[in-house]
């Protein structure tokens, strides 16, 4: 059913959308307020301040001194329904007779105090607002200013393709936007790269991945003209390409598998939208269907059950965030999540960082303050269905809530009644052994061996709780999914004074951003969250930023630099774009193509501008040292992934396609330390395991070892575009690392197997299938050398040492297994593993696959 | 690249090529051509000690970064105006309050410090205060940016303060990275904070943990046979360098190897702080587990410091307190005081004072008035740090913010001030020490900055 809040019933006027500056902002009925802090507060502060409040503690994680605290209520529910006295439960539990009748300790409510207490909900729960500053909502004139002059603010325009000198050197209009400007700086493109570089370029930048040799070859012989174009086609239908550009997308989408800071519990089901994300940009699903989708998947249309799963399973681009599920108070907790769920759907499509309004007006952009909230509405009226809720402290499964999850269709063999009922029999007399010994003075007191005596008895209640509900929750058979649906109560919501989640300002009807306009817009459907509007508001071809920020992300992935150097950030603070003009050409024609992610990168990678050689020329690099204007193609270095899946490609030791299994999907949602056997064993899963590297479990703070050094992405925050460093923790690894020393050795025993070529041959087939060319005969010359050198010098390896960090203390047996809370955050023992190749002879060639692993050609695409 | 490179290039790729370091050299030394030996040793080692501008007065610097704004006026920015009127409206808004800590004044100077920085209080007569400080922006990620960069731009990241003091000293220690962060926030810029932007990478910071662990530190082979793997490796990326297309940061890509093959052999000891003797470890308070993470972290800096990293960086974070302001400056100052006062101790103690300076401060400081509850809000307009060591004036305070500690009234002195002083107390004139990019000439000061010289001692 769906509630409505008091305020909105006094005032039928208000629902009416508001796009404009001004805020119908509503104070609540003096009155009621004069009531409420008459009768009311006294009440709440005189019976249940002592156990819920901010200043005590939210005991059930209930507070009664801020009103959405009773709206949202605690652990069993909402403790209010404003206008419904009838399904407050905190009448009933004032009311009902027995040991668990409120307050617990002290005096039962008196006649009068009921009679006014309900009294208050059934009139809407009246509250006090807080005063806003008189300028609040009022139109400010440098927003007005920004709004008008601000470039990424004003409707797209057709800019025609300039003329250009120089008619010979463009293929496509693109081409003439870049040469044009290069003409007006009198700079010229330096020759295009050759076919061996080009080749090597656009795999690597398609697939993620290097060419065969013999993809290599073919295109190299092909004389069609259509040649590269039938390249870029066979990449473009490769399952690669979705492997690679979907991980872009998840960069973007701060892709987590797990809640990160404070407590970090897993995701066991974000693997469903990592490869919702890939198979969408394989299967080329418009760009801006695949926004709708992940922002209002659950109230969008679906013919069957697996397209309603796959729309469900989008919407964990909201739900798979970072969480602070320490937080003491429930409010505060739901307006975090709402707040990261503003932040990553701002900066992802429209460049805007919104979230700077939470506390304030935008300090540099056009967004009030109301029109974060009004955007807030839409997310406060929508479920954060990752299966957790918030507790200050807690073990086990504390903080899971198989409920908020989001259940997918199909089918599962019920579990046995009998044993579910056994089961349920069990956990509540295990539960009600733990409530009546939990923190009295006899659950505290130590037994024999050193632990709390009320120890066993919450584990015995952990343990049948969890074997319930191996039985009876369908997310462990693996029918749930992280995401959001709208939430029961819809509505919108209030100005948060200064951002704290108690201070509560006038209620903002639910909207937009208001900086710029997007004719055709929609209102907000009331029955409804509201974010089926937002995201038709944000995929509107009207709509000035998506389309620019999605083309320049693309633009930056294939050119390295943006034609906005500033990815995730079109406001006034971030940069201008060097090429307005082809901005919105390329802008206009996505929108044009259908939003065609495919086509885009087709047509971008056809140009001549992508084929540009690497090469240097003094005039340039004088002019434009930073290539801002496109003379030449950028040398990038290997991304993390890609550095990893090359070297496992090469090594012939790649496990092809999608695992069907990841160490991250059979956690369970119980926090993991850093230092725990779980964050252990995900680690040595990750060691292990030969996929490729979008793959792999990447809980936030457990960064595979294999990608760490290679300035992987951030999880936690939008990330457009990733560090390139150089330093020398990369060279360690490429020296010593387990992984590159391991398939190092793979790819030398490979070569060596085939025992009818030469040495020669085998050092030309090094070249070939890592830097994708010939030695020439010095090379080889040298690489023999070093290999009879090598191999005379020999000595193995030591025997191996464990190596445990420095404070890395063992654990006496007798010691008790620590509080979780009180948990000792030293590291855990590193053992590095020692790779020892079988002869002399292995161990030179394992140094000389290593070389090439470690070499800079290999490690750059130019 | 062309088939016939493989060490035999072009005349016209060496000419090319001329104006890319090491590459140049790499290539002339296998030509037999003849360079001067000052040059080569410039172009070999980037890392090389350089000749600063002026006679530096320090020669390295720790910098101990009190990450989200440590609140000053409940450690050591003592204002009788705000313990008198205690409750009163602020002038700026808002409510004074006064801090719930007990002030007292030390040593000869009469300091005043509250009774959360005990130890700290004990240097009361080391330290240069400079208390006239202030920034641009009030927000966490820009600020803390802008302390290491100089500049907040998102549009355009610049190289931090410790890729500049390399690029302007190079490093004392071959062996070593000549920039370490321990510990930086993952979050504020991140590797921002500590990267060499338009720099040459090797100019950028080495970020370890608080136990010292560097991973693959240890060498997997001989070390004449890694020697020899080396020189294939470094061969082929001089044969890279030849080529037209380079990738800009080559350079950066052959000196991290050397470095790297150095830096097995010594860092692994070198972080090593178990070898310490008993009295040591327990003067820094170290423990293992969280409550010793900072410990660890200073006693790390003082032994990178002695060995001649030019720049260290150790790093507390959770000073952001908007609200628990009570309780969390009692946590952090209790992990933050002993560690520090030791540090400046065992400096002091090994001469190392005398050539190292020390920063200590935040990205800003916090209001007066509350906020909430129990906390305060950002103050960007008035807040101190404090110096102490190598050149400047022992127990001296310059600059002073109003009554109320909110806005910098004498010896105001903006972010681009700060750089400016610490790159001249280090032998570099900020105006000088520049970097073509994108058309123009780049300093850590932007276009402003003034060196406060009356700290010099």
């Amino acid at each position: 059913m769906r509630l409505m809040r008091g305020w909105r019933r006094w005032l039928p006027g208000l629902l009416v959308l508001t796009t404009a500056a001004t805020v119908c902002a509503q104070q609540p009925d003096p009155a009621k307020v004069e009531f409420f802090e008459k009768k009311i507060r006294p009440i709440l502060a005189g019976h249940c301040y002592a156990c819920h409040s901010a200043d005590t503690k939210p005991a059930g994680g209930l507070r009664v001194d801020d009103r959405n605290g009773m709206i949202v209520g605690g652990n069993t529910g909402p403790s209010i329904v404003p206008g419904k006295p009838e399904e407050s439960r905190l009448l009933k539990r004032v009311t009902q007779e027995g040991k668990r009748k409120m307050p617990l300790e002290g005096e039962h409510l008196s006649a009068q105090e009921l009679a006014d207490l309900t009294s208050w909900i059934k009139d809407g729960a009246a509250w006090p607002a807080i005063r806003m500053p008189a300028s609040f909502g009022k139109p400010k004139p440098k927003y007005e200013q920004l709004k008008r002059d601000h470039w990424a603010f004003k409707p797209l325009t057709k800019p025609q393709p300039p003329t250009v000198s120089n008619t010979s050197w463009p293929v496509d209009d693109v081409d003439k936007f870049v040469l044009a400007k290069l003409e007006a700086k009198g700079l010229k493109p330096v020759g295009d790269a050759d076919r061996v570089t080009l080749i090597r370029r656009v795999t690597f930048d398609l697939t993620g991945l290097p060419p065969t040799p013999e993809e290599i070859d073919n295109f190299v012989r092909d004389k069609n003209p259509q040649a590269f174009a039938n390249v870029v086609d066979r990449l473009l239908a490769s399952p690669a390409f979705g492997e690679r550009w979907g991980r872009h997308w998840l960069d973007v989408a701060r892709y987590g598998e797990s809640t990160g800071p404070s407590r970090n519990i897993p995701y066991p089901h974000a693997w469903r939208y990592r490869n919702y994300v890939i198979d969408s940009v394989n299967a080329d699903v418009p760009f801006d269907q695949f926004i709708r989708e992940q922002i209002a998947g659950d109230l969008l249309p679906a013919s069957n059950d697996n397209e309603r799963n796959r729309l469900l399973t989008a919407t964990g681009f909201l739900a798979l965030g970072p969480k602070d599920v320490n937080q003491r108070f429930k409010v505060r907790f739901l307006m975090d999540n709402v707040d990261e769920q503003i932040d990553v759907v701002s900066r992802s499509t429209l460049g805007l960082t919104v979230a700077c309004a939470r506390c304030h007006d935008h300090k540099f952009d056009p967004i009030p303050t109301s029109d974060y909230y009004a955007l807030a509405g839409i997310f406060t009226s929508t479920d954060n269905a990752a299966g957790l809720r918030n507790q200050m402290g807690g073990a086990g499964l504390a903080y899971y809530v198989p409920d908020m999850l989001v259940r997918l269709k199909g089918s599962i063999a019920p579990a046995d009644p009998k044993e579910v009922a056994r089961l349920t029999a069990e956990v509540a007399k295990a539960k009600e052994a733990w409530d009546n010994i939990r923190g009295t003075p006899e659950g505290l007191k130590r037994g024999p061996n050193g632990q709390p005596v009320q120890r066993p008895v919450r584990l015995k209640y952990e343990g049948l709780q969890a074997e319930l509900l191996a039985l009876t929750d369908p997310a462990q058979k693996g029918l749930a999914a992280h995401g959001i649906r709208d939430a029961k109560l819809i509505a919108d919501t209030e100005v948060r004074v200064r951002g704290e989640a108690e201070k509560l300002g006038p209620v903002v009807p639910r909207g937009f951003v208001t900086a710029f306009e997007v004719p055709g817009t929609s209102s907000i459907n009331r029955e409804q969250s509201g974010r089926l509007e937002l995201a038709q508001w944000i995929t509107s071809p009207k709509n000035p930023l998506t389309s620019r920020v999605a083309v320049n992300r693309v633009w930056q992935r294939l050119f390295a630099t943006g034609l906005v150097s500033t990815v995730d950030n079109f406001g006034t603070t971030g940069d201008v774009p060097s090429h307005p003009e082809l901005l919105d050409h390329l802008a206009g024609k996505f929108v044009q193509d259908g939003w065609s992610l495919k086509r885009l990168v087709r047509s971008l990678v056809l140009t001549r501008a992508y084929q540009l050689s690497a090469e240097g020329s003094a005039k340039q690099l004088a002019t434009d040292p930073a290539n801002r204007l496109v003379w030449r193609h950028a040398p990038r270095r290997l991304a993390a992934e890609e550095y990893r899946d090359a070297v496992l490609v090469i090594a012939g030791t790649v496990e092809k396609g999608r695992p069907t299994d990841t160490a991250a999907q059979h956690l369970k949602m119980i926090e993991i330390r850093d230092n725990g056997p779980e964050a252990k064993a995900i680690h040595e899963a990750s060691d292990r395991s030969r996929v490729r590297s979008v793959y792999l479990p990447l809980l936030r703070g457990l960064t595979p070892r294999a990608l760490e050094v290679f300035d992987p992405v951030e999880q936690t925050l939008v990330t457009g575009a990733r560090e390139e460093t150089t330093v020398p923790g990369q060279a360690l690894f490429l020296l010593n690392s387990t992984f590159v020393r391991k398939q190092s050795l793979a790819f030398a025993e490979r070569l060596l197997a085939d025992s009818k070529t030469n040495d020669t041959d085998r050092v030309r087939s090094i070249y070939r299938q890592a830097l994708g060319r010939e030695p020439g005969d010095a090379e080889v010359k040298t690489v023999l050398a070093f290999l009879d050198n090598y191999a005379s010098t020999y000595v193995p390896p030591a025997a191996p040492v464990e190596k445990a960090k420095p404070d890395a203390k063992p654990k006496a047996a007798a010691e008790p297994p620590p509080d979780p809370d009180q948990a000792d955050q030293a590291g855990v023992a590193i053992v590095e593993e020692v790779i020892r190749p079988k002869d002399a002879r292995t161990a030179a060639w394992l140094a000389f696959a290593q070389a090439v692993y470690a070499s800079a050609e290999f490690r750059f695409v130019r | 690249m062309s088939e016939n490179s493989a060490f035999q290039p072009s005349r016209r790729q060496v000419l090319r090529s001329a104006g890319a370091g090491f590459g140049y050299l790499a290539l002339a030394g296998l030509l037999g051509e003849q360079t001067s030996s000052a040059a080569s040793k410039q172009i070999a080692h980037p890392l090389a000690p350089k000749e600063p501008h002026f006679t530096p007065r320090a020669k390295r610097l720790i910098f101990v970064h009190m990450n989200g704004a440590m609140s000053q006026h409940d450690t050591f920015e003592y204002k009788p105006q705000l313990q008198k009127n205690d409750g009163k409206a602020g002038p700026g808004g808002g409510s004074l309050t006064a801090s719930k800590f007990k002030f007292t004044q030390h040593g000869q100077t009469g300091s005043w410090f509250s009774e959360l920085l005990p130890n700290l209080a004990k240097h009361a007569d080391e330290l240069c205060w400079l208390r006239g400080l202030h920034t641009d922006t009030p927000a966490h990620p820009q600020a803390v940016v802008q302390l290491h960069t100089g500049s907040a731009n998102a549009a355009l990241t610049r190289p931090s303060m410790g890729a500049w003091l390399l690029y302007g000293l190079g490093s004392e220690n071959q062996d070593l990275p000549g920039y370490v962060t321990v510990n930086p926030p993952p979050n504020f810029g991140g590797a921002v904070n500590y990267g060499s932007a338009f720099l040459p990478a090797h100019f950028q910071g080495t970020r370890i943990d608080d136990n010292g662990y560097l991973p693959n530190l240890r060498a997997t082979a001989a070390n004449k046979l890694q020697r020899m793997q080396l020189d294939l490796i470094q061969g082929m990326n001089r044969n890279l360098a030849s080529a037209a297309d380079v990738p800009d940061s080559l350079d950066g890509v052959i000196e991290s190897f050397e470095l790297a093959f150095r830096m097995q052999g010594k860092v692994p000891e070198l972080l090593d702080i178990s070898k310490e003797p008993q009295k040591v470890l327990d003067e820094y308070g170290v423990k293992p587990g969280p409550a010793g993470a900072f410990a660890r972290q200073c006693l790390i800096a003082r032994r990178l410091s002695e060995a001649g990293v030019r720049f260290v960086e150790v790093c507390q974070p959770g000073w952001d307190h908007h609200n628990n302001l009570h309780k969390g400056l009692i946590d952090r100052c209790g992990s933050v005081d002993q560690p520090t006062a030791a540090l400046l101790t065992d400096l002091k103690r090994r001469g190392l004072l005398d050539d190292t300076l020390v920063l200590f401060g935040s990205e800003f400081g916090r209001l007066p008035t509350s906020q909430g509850q129990d906390g305060r809000d950002h103050n960007i307009t008035g807040y101190p740090m404090f110096l102490a060591g190598a050149g400047v004036k022992a127990g001296y305070t310059y600059g002073s913010t109003d009554e109320y500690g909110i806005k910098a009234v004498e010896g105001r002195m903006h972010t681009n001030d700060l750089h400016a002083t610490l790159l001249a107390l280090l032998g570099l004139d900020h105006e000088k020490l520049t970097y073509k990019y994108a058309g123009r000439q780049f300093r850590l000061t932007d276009v402003a900055g003034s060196v406060v010289s009356d700290i010099f001692a």
